[in-house]
């Protein structure tokens, strides 16, 4: 395990978009989004209980969206920018694999179509 | 000019764009590269519907211009990182001997990490539907 406070496991695409899949996880990034919060101090925004709001920190840290810092004995949360990286390494290696497929398929057609004309 | 992050991707096809294009447009052609099952309605506003595995892509043509440029939106419904049409992708075939060399650009994606600029995720998140942030 690494000693830093950062998600263990780099976080999955689809733990990312789960973890997004969730108005009140959304309404907390934005919270977070430009400064680090207490758990109670996010709790004070929501009409949850406090053990609601732990447990969408929790789902939130796991995908790697959100850094927790100890400040004494407050943990303070804060958005993780970069969590969002392999949702977008997704695209960057689907859209190569995706045009090998339309270059083999049209120069498949094209070819026949060809050997076809006298 | 968007500062929001892309992708983009190339390749060369020996065939001329004529034979390329429908690919993009045609339903029974677009499976055989991209998705399973697709509902295309190639004219600006029309629907482009391609359902990939369990991800189904949904989005609107933006611009058709056989056979040089097709322009749509892509988006995930349910996915909120990417909601339907919320991303867009560009699609140039151009003339290269006798083929095709076809350059796509994925735009508007989530935002990366960018040291030192936040406005990715304030785009990001403030881009969210307003069907589900105000429930």
């Amino acid at each position: 395990m690494p000693r830093s406070e950062q998600p263990a496991s780099a976080s999955t695409p689809d733990a990312v978009l789960k973890a997004l899949a969730d108005p009140h996880r959304r309404q907390i990034l934005r919270l977070v989004q430009h400064r680090e919060l207490a758990a109670g101090q996010i709790a004070a925004q929501f009409p949850l209980t406090q053990q609601a709001i732990s447990l969408h920190i929790s789902v939130l840290r796991k995908a790697g969206l959100l850094a927790e810092r100890r400040d004494g004995t407050r943990r303070l949360y804060s958005l993780r920018h970069e969590a969002l990286d392999p949702v977008r390494s997704l695209l960057a290696e689907f859209w190569p694999d995706a045009l090998a497929r339309l270059k083999t398929a049209v120069e498949r057609a094209h070819q026949t179509k060809e050997t076809r004309q006298p | 000019m968007t500062a929001s992050p892309t992708v983009t991707a190339t390749t060369r096809i020996a065939a001329p764009p004529e034979a390329v294009f429908p690919y993009f447009t045609d339903p029974a052609l677009i499976v055989t590269w991209l998705g399973d099952q697709a509902n295309l309605d190639p004219r600006p506003g029309g629907v482009f519907a391609v359902d990939i595995g369990t991800s189904p892509a949904r989005g609107t043509y933006l611009s058709v211009e056989p056979p040089t440029r097709v322009v749509f939106t892509w988006g995930l419904p349910g996915n909120e990182t990417m909601p339907t049409g919320s991303t867009t992708v560009e699609v140039l075939l151009i003339p290269d001997d006798d083929g095709t060399v076809v350059s796509l650009t994925h735009h508007d994606l989530p935002a990366e990490h960018r040291p030192g600029h936040q406005e990715g995720w304030d785009t990001f998140i403030g881009a969210l539907p307003a069907a589900v942030t105000h429930h």
